[in-house]
């Protein structure tokens, strides 16, 4: 999965009509370790139809800030640069994949 | 992987020693987590007359029976905390604060012990409330943070989040001394609700009120929507159907955690039926 930044979020969920998932994590953080080899099998199986991407909230506070994360992990859904789902906190494999499948 | 268990059971009441039983009887690998009092309140039960074949027991004379039976099949019982379980796919990891344990099925066999939720808690969460103050805590930097604590750990929590928020209020929820750092303030009061609007800006207490951005609720017992998070809750207790399945595929339910009546044949049934569910899932 793709690592993007403050500098290149907006590039990255808006140059595409596809969903863009977008994982936000920190290395300290436990469930975030245990939500992103999911992402990552979610990304292998349904990667062609829906983009996923990841944002250190530590390295990039300014995302963080703007779409207001306030508990990590949290999984935000953009279509055409506008979130239009979020999940907060780990979730199962199945769930992610439902809640994700519904915006294709 | 080599130390994956078949069938990893949380709780050590009659739900979850009848599962253990019927597992191990099916020769599976199993881990029953618990206590060594079982149950604490089975010990406190002082007579008991509704368990077949057990007329006129004390809670205490019938924890031993329990007992008595788990170590004439060899079962033990591991003295740890699960603190949270993450459905991964197909297996659940069972995280007891640093350490893991993985199993291929999962029994929740937790009772019903856990405290009520503050109103406006499962509102707000994600949204400023919080129950893990190490993993957000860099979220809340210059930020002011309100902490409600049930146990000791809660202290060093608070600790750590008022390195780094602007202003941390400790709201202890137990009597006695509070090793805390100089710059946080404690509140002894009763918390009521958490207020706001899209996020987070109140705390209510019963003589008080504080302005916070964030409230992170630290307790003891967890309810099990949040020990294991997207199980699907039903008016209080976990959903299942009569196969004691839930809606994550892999983990069944068994006892008070499911419903009422809470009586303790109705439990050990349940366990049966979870144990069972749970071997055919591994055998398919």
């Amino acid at each position: 999965m793709k690592e993007v930044t403050d500098s290149t979020f907006l590039e990255e969920i808006n140059g595409t009509g596809a969903p863009v998932v977008v994982d936000f994590w920190a290395p300290w953080c436990g469930p975030c370790k245990m939500i992103s080899p999911i992402m990552e099998e979610l990304d292998s199986e349904i990667g062609s139809k829906v983009k996923f991407v990841k944002v250190n909230v530590d390295e990039s506070p300014q995302v963080a800030q703007k779409y207001r994360i306030a508990s990590i992990p949290t999984i935000m859904v953009f279509k055409n640069g506008v979130p239009v789902d979020s999940l907060i906190g780990f979730r199962p494999k199945q769930a992610l994949k439902e809640v994700i499948e519904r915006h294709i | 992987m080599d130390n994956r268990y078949d069938i990893a059971i949380i709780g050590s009441g009659p739900a979850g020693i009848s599962a253990a039983i019927n597992a191990k009887i099916r020769n599976k690998k199993i881990i029953l987590f618990g206590s060594k009092d079982l149950s604490a309140k089975l010990i406190k039960a002082p007579k008991i007359n509704n368990y077949l074949g057990f007329y006129n027991v004390t809670g205490e004379e019938l924890k031993n029976q329990f007992q008595r039976h788990m170590d004439s099949m060899g079962i033990e019982i591991v003295n740890e905390r699960i603190n949270n379980v993450y459905a991964m796919g197909d297996y659940f990891t069972l995280m007891v604060n640093e350490k893991m344990y993985e199993a291929t099925t999962v029994i929740l066999a937790t009772g019903v012990e856990y405290t009520k939720p503050l109103s406006g808690e499962e509102k707000f969460l994600g949204r400023g409330v919080g129950y893990c103050a190490t993993c957000d805590a860099p979220l809340y930097k210059g930020k002011i943070v309100t902490i409600v604590g049930y146990n000791k750990e809660a202290e060093e929590d608070a600790n750590y989040v008022s390195e780094l928020a602007a202003k941390v209020y400790y709201v202890p929820m137990y009597k006695g001394e509070y090793n805390l750092r100089s710059e946080i303030q404690i509140l002894q009061d009763k918390p009521v609700e958490i207020q706001g609007d899209n996020f987070v800006s109140k705390l209510i207490l019963k003589e008080n009120e504080v302005d916070t951005d964030g409230v992170f609720v630290l307790k003891d017992s967890v309810p099990p929507a949040q020990l294991v998070p997207g199980l699907e809750i039903e008016e209080g207790h976990i959903k299942v159907d009569r196969l004691m399945k839930t809606n994550i595929p892999g983990c069944f339910a068994a006892g008070d955690c499911i419903g009422k009546p809470y009586q303790y044949i109705k439990a050990a049934g349940e366990g049966q039926i979870a144990a069972l569910s749970a071997v055919s899932y591994l055998d398919s």
